[in-house]
């Protein structure tokens, strides 16, 4: 099928746009099946995209590379579509996390549910765009494609205080996204390539690489918006409050896929092409990161009542361990601890992205249930619903890094290469496996275990709460089995992401970093 | 098949077995009971077959791969593997049996069978690990198995708070398990037991790191807080987990990291270990609760196994030659084995008391169940017996004079903690076997006690036999189970040799027995808080100590930062920094709305200053 090989990842994008423009317009009747074709059609061509990928031709490590002329040659700008290594993962990860979200949000019987279909469609194109786009250009017009619906939602969709979380969003994601835009934008403008296109500039700055003052700027440019986008520490409070009032679905594609815009920018385009800049920026970033995201806001995680709230923190303490990981490519990218590092943190970008929102579709479905998401007014739900206690569970042991799930894996290979980086860092880091069991099992147990506490006990009482449905089952089972595949099986991403963390990040002197032991004494 | 393909159908088995039962019958407890116990059968049948066969042999594949970072999954089957992988097959087995007939009226029975199977994948898991970072998976994984059955119960507070605690405690022992893992990759190159015990850097960090997981998951002081509550879990699994094999695995793998032990570390281990053993002893004196009692001998005897191993080797000759054996891992391998059996069979059989007695656990609510339960008392006296070390016929008396002969050989000090203790356990042993046992029921469930079906008493004889025979491990006595197969593991045992050993321990025994069987009356109250009540509140207190330390923490400090910094995110972050922010936003606007003057003449000074400033930027002023 070479049209569909040809125009794949253009039809991932297509699909679901298209689909959330006829939702909107279409009867009610036809609603459903258009939004579940919208929803479904990108995993599909994304598994082909992941099945394929390593017999396809590759063109400087991407594959399914095509552009589309957009008449704007004249700055560089062209529809470039491809994956590479880094990508692919992400890629099908927002696929995944695109089919649960809409599968939760079809059954969720919100108010106007066509536009409120019609709008993540919109978002959901705009995700596959962004892991999709070659040219940073669009990369970042995809984001913001992404971005803009999200707002819309929260603010008519969302729950409590949902107009000032709206706000509070928008203020700080639109000044992550403008200092992120201006970081991009002086990268193409001293880079003297004159395209937005990541290949070119990638050979153009290889060739003569920018001087290191600018260097740092740009990095620190881009760091900074992309970090406030990613939640980076102190630029994180708009996260717990927004998701928090975020309608489900709409969290779940936030949290789990679009935020990882920001760390995948610091990945595929700032750490390749600006390694002097970023080099500066290691130490502080890998502080913020561990002291702040992952030990402050752990503490504070351990602080809440209210469930929503803390998944939120302890998404944005998860970020901590892959800032870690930027880190450490940033301070040796070339060397095998550098490339582990990359490679650990696009392994739990996609593992937090699917486990995030598994928490996000469960959280949601427990307050149907409860009516509430006061953990203090919780308890003894395992009794009536123990496959929704089987569910939480397994989320929260994949979100606290258990083996057997994906998380595990990113975890590790992060400490493992910020070791080499620093011996403190990394012990603080793992610390925060404990703090995060700390509140995990606490959250299950308050929610799950021993007896019906507050008012909750007669509401349970009168109104028994039932398991949980199919509609509501099969978007948690697809995230499950995919948390639960990487993390038996983690070869089937981890080979073209290892291809192409050691090509972005090409290795000085290959190994030889270990030195020879020493005999016994 | 080739053995390595056993191996991995071993491993794999339960795996299949867990999935099968999650999947499909969750609602056909009967049929869940079925396929596990029949797993546990075919595991212990191809452990048999594995360490009978006597193919010793290791193989590995790529897992993972990232720049630097390589990970493996090997199996690494010696003998330390085959006899350890034996252990988990047989108790484990037993176990099932038992737990057929335990849990039988219980609605969870899915769950329940589906946790063990997951745990004997876990456990094995362990057992065939070729490296350390492969054993860090299936331990974190060991960890979940045991909060799920612990947690089995789950609408009891008590049981969910326990699981909590238990894998929270875990955790903070395999923090340091970690660290060590990640700096031996870096410092040595690699993490395969067989490649370390080649070639590896000297380091004191190391080995102490590493330990920090034992401490944790063979519940050593100061994380020893967990294994008491652990007990909340069904008492099957006490059994095979919380006694038997999973808290043993600490002592499994420093015997699989020993070639990177230093004295200073072996010194820390030691003490440690002996700690342990002698302050368990000391709070097991005080317990009611039949299965906390055993609880705390089962962390004194984990001491014990700790010590030993910290003990390390001894120089003897050999052909003519003084070679270094490593009689610590023997002792400590020898003691693990024979405890696996005879805490088993005191597990199951407080067990089968348990459900003779319709749930009572209050010693002091029973007596008198030599009538009752007459089959459970015989066995259970073995267990005590051989726990607390009668000569020549029991296994424990075998590892347990290994373990203190060898210290009387290396630490006098550490001996003297280790015989104590020994007088400690036959003390408290023979305390609750007297009034379990002995005397008129004072209870109307001790009254109307009953033995239990076959699938309860079965896998008692099983492990009574075991615990019999379990010590016979050289040829000068009969080679009777062991054969030649554990060679590795069994010929590093330290012997004593005479009727000094043989004398101590009947003296050992005769003290504390005695002193128990005289001081106790077969009463509702405790003798000993009746008698000296200064000496029980001291003990009482010593017992305390560590949990009132903990939930001090834990409330009033950990829980009052946490909500300190979430106030501070709260109010400096969102408030000071963001409104701050926010403010100075405002005064922009302030200052721009007063630009906009709405004069013409000052717009066009205002279009000439950006538009020299435009032409200085492309000029290349501001480069």
């Amino acid at each position: 099928m070479p049209f569909l090989s040809d125009h794949l990842l253009l039809l991932s994008i297509l699909a679901p746009l298209l689909a959330g423009v006829a939702v909107a317009l279409a009867p009610k009747a036809a609603a459903k099946p258009l939004a579940c074709a919208g929803f479904g059609v990108p995993l599909l061509l994304a598994l082909h995209a992941w099945w394929y990928f390593d017999v396809v031709p590759h063109d400087h490590g991407y594959a399914f590379l095509t552009a589309y002329p957009t008449g704007l040659t004249g700055l560089g700008i062209a529809l470039k579509l491809g994956l590479n290594g880094l990508a692919l993962p992400l890629y099908v990860m927002a696929a995944v996390v695109g089919l649960a979200a809409g599968l939760y949000a079809l059954q969720s019987g919100a108010e106007r549910l066509q536009g409120y279909l019609a709008l993540l469609l919109v978002m959901h194109a705009g995700l596959m765009g962004v892991f999709a786009s070659v040219d940073v250009f669009f990369f970042y017009f995809f984001h913001e494609l992404a971005l803009i619906p999200t707002f819309i939602m929260v603010g008519m969709w969302g729950g409590r205080d949902r107009h000032y979380a709206a706000m509070k969003m928008t203020i700080y994601l639109t000044l992550g996204a403008m200092l992120s835009l201006l970081g991009l934008i002086a990268l193409y403008a001293k880079s003297g390539a004159n395209s937005f296109d990541l290949i070119a500039l990638r050979e153009t700055l290889a060739a003569k690489p920018l001087d290191g003052a600018w260097q740092h700027r740009i990095f620190g440019l881009l760091l900074f918006g992309l970090g406030t986008l990613v939640s980076l520490w102190p630029l994180h409070t708009w996260a717990p409050l927004g998701y928090a009032a975020a309608p489900s679905s709409a969290a779940m594609l936030h949290a789990g896929v679009l935020k990882k815009f920001g760390l995948y920018g610091l990945l595929q385009v700032a750490l390749p092409l600006l390694p002097l800049g970023a080099a500066e920026w290691a130490l502080p970033l890998a502080w913020l990161a561990v002291a702040g995201n992952v030990l402050v806001i752990g503490f504070v995680a351990m602080a809440q009542r209210d469930l929503k709230q803390l998944v939120g923190f302890s998404s944005v303490m998860h970020m901590g361990y892959a800032f870690l990981g930027v880190a450490c490519v940033a301070a040796a990218p070339a060397s095998g601890a550098g490339q582990a590092a990359a490679g650990g943190a696009v392994l739990l970008m996609v593992a937090h992205g699917l486990s995030v929102a598994l928490l996000f579709l469960l959280s949601t479905s427990i307050w149907h249930r409860t009516r509430t998401f006061d953990l203090d007014a919780m308890g003894g739900l395992a009794q009536k619903t123990p496959v929704l206690a089987a569910f939480f569970v397994a989320a929260t042991f994949a979100s606290i890094g258990l083996p057997g799930f994906a998380n595990f894996w990113g975890e590790l290979v992060i400490f493992v290469a910020a070791w080499k980086f620093s011996p403190l860092l990394t012990a603080l880091a793992v610390a925060g496996v404990v703090i995060s069991a700390i509140y995990g099992l606490r959250a299950a147990a308050k929610v799950f275990f021993g007896s019906p506490t507050g008012a909750f006990a007669t509401v349970a009482a009168a109104h028994p709460p039932a398991d949980l449905r199919w509609a509501e089952k099969i978007p948690a089972l697809l995230l499950l089995a995919a948390l639960l595949f990487i993390g038996f099986w983690p070869r089937a991403i981890s080979g073209p992401l290892n291809a192409a963390v050691t090509t972005l990040y090409p290795a000085a002197a290959a190994v030889a970093a270990v030195p020879a032991p020493a005999a016994r004494p | 098949m080739t053995m390595l393909q056993h191996a991995i159908l071993v491993l794999l088995l339960p795996l299949a077995s867990a999935a099968v039962i999650a999947l499909l019958l969750r609602r056909a407890g009967g049929a869940a009971a079925f396929v596990s116990t029949a797993t546990a059968t075919a595991i212990a049948m191809i452990a048999v077959i594995l360490a009978v066969h006597g193919d010793r042999f290791e193989a590995a594949m790529e897992w993972l791969r990232l720049g630097g970072f390589r990970l493996t999954l090997g199996i690494k089957f010696d003998d330390l593997a085959a006899l350890m992988l034996c252990i988990v097959g047989v108790v484990g087995l037993c176990v099932h049996v038992f737990s057929l007939g335990y849990m039988k009226e219980d609605g969870a029975k899915a769950r329940y069978f589906g946790g063990l199977s997951i745990f004997m994948f876990s456990m094995i898991g362990i057992v065939l690990a070729d490296n350390l970072f492969m054993i860090f998976i299936f331990w974190e994984l060991v960890g979940f198995s045991s909060w799920v059955l612990i947690n089995h119960f789950h609408e009891k507070q008590s049981a969910s708070e326990a699981a909590k605690k238990a894998f929270i405690v875990n955790r903070v022992g395999d923090f340091g398990f970690l660290l060590g893992i990640i700096m031996c990759w870096w410092v040595n190159g690699t993490v395969n037991f067989s490649a370390l015990a080649h070639a590896h850097a000297f380091s004191t960090a190391i080995p102490l790191l590493l330990f920090c997981g034992a401490v944790g998951k063979s519940a050593q002081l100061p994380l020893q807080v967990w294994l008491p509550d652990a007990m909340e879990g069904p008492t099957p699994v006490s059994a095979l987990i919380h006694a038997a094999t999973m808290v043993a695995a600490g002592i499994f793998m420093l015997c699989r990291i020993e070639p990177l032990m230093v004295p200073e570390a072996l010194n820390v281990i030691l003490w440690v270990g002996a700690a342990t053993a002698l302050y368990a002893a000391l709070c097991a004196i005080t317990q009611r609760d039949i299965k906390k009692v055993l609880a705390y001998s089962t962390l004194s005897q984990l001491g014990y196994m700790v010590a030993a191993f910290g003990l390390g080797s001894i120089a003897t000759e050999h052909e003519g030659k003084a070679v270094l054996v490593a009689a610590g891992v023997g002792a400590a391998m020898f003691h693990l084995t024979t405890h696996a059996f005879f805490k088993a069979l005191l597990f199951l059989g407080s067990g089968s008391v348990i459900h003779g007695c319709h749930h009572e656990q209050d010693i002091f609510k029973m007596g008198g169940l030599r009538k009752k339960m007459p089959l459970t008392f015989v066995t259970f006296t073995i267990g005590v017996f051989a726990i607390a070390g009668l000569p020549f016929i029991t296994a424990g008396f075998y590892s347990k004079d290994a373990i203190l002969h060898l210290a009387q050989e290396k630490n006098t000090a550490v001996f003297a903690i280790l015989v104590f203790t020994a007088v400690l356990t036959s003390f408290y042993m023979f305390r609750m076997w007297k009034l379990v046992f002995l005397g008129t029921p004072r209870s109307d469930e001790a009254a109307h006690a009953h033995e239990g079906g076959p699938s309860l008493t079965l896998p008692l004889v099983v492990l009574a036999i075991l615990s019999l025979v379990g010590g016979y491990t050289t040829h000068e006595g009969t080679g009777l189970i062991y054969g030649d197969r554990f060679k590795g593991v069994l010929s590093l045992i330290p012997h004593a040799e005479g009727w000094s050993v043989v004398a101590m321990s009947l003296g050992i025994l005769a003290v504390g027995a005695g002193a128990a069987l005289l001081l106790y009356k077969s009463g509702p109250v405790d003798s000993l808080a009746a008698r000296l009540p200064a000496v029980f509140l001291g003990l009482h207190l010593v017992k305390e100590s560590f949990d009132t330390a903990y939930n001090y923490y834990v409330a009033k400090i950990q829980q009052r930062f946490a909500l300190l910094l979430g106030a501070l995110d709260d109010i400096l972050i969102a408030g000071v920094i963001v409104r701050g922010c926010a403010t100075v936003a405002e005064l922009f606007g302030l200052g721009a709305r007063a630009l906009h003057t709405g004069s013409l003449h000052t717009y066009v000074w205002w279009f000439l200053g950006g538009a020299a400033a435009l032409w200085a930027f492309a000029a290349g002023w501001f480069h």
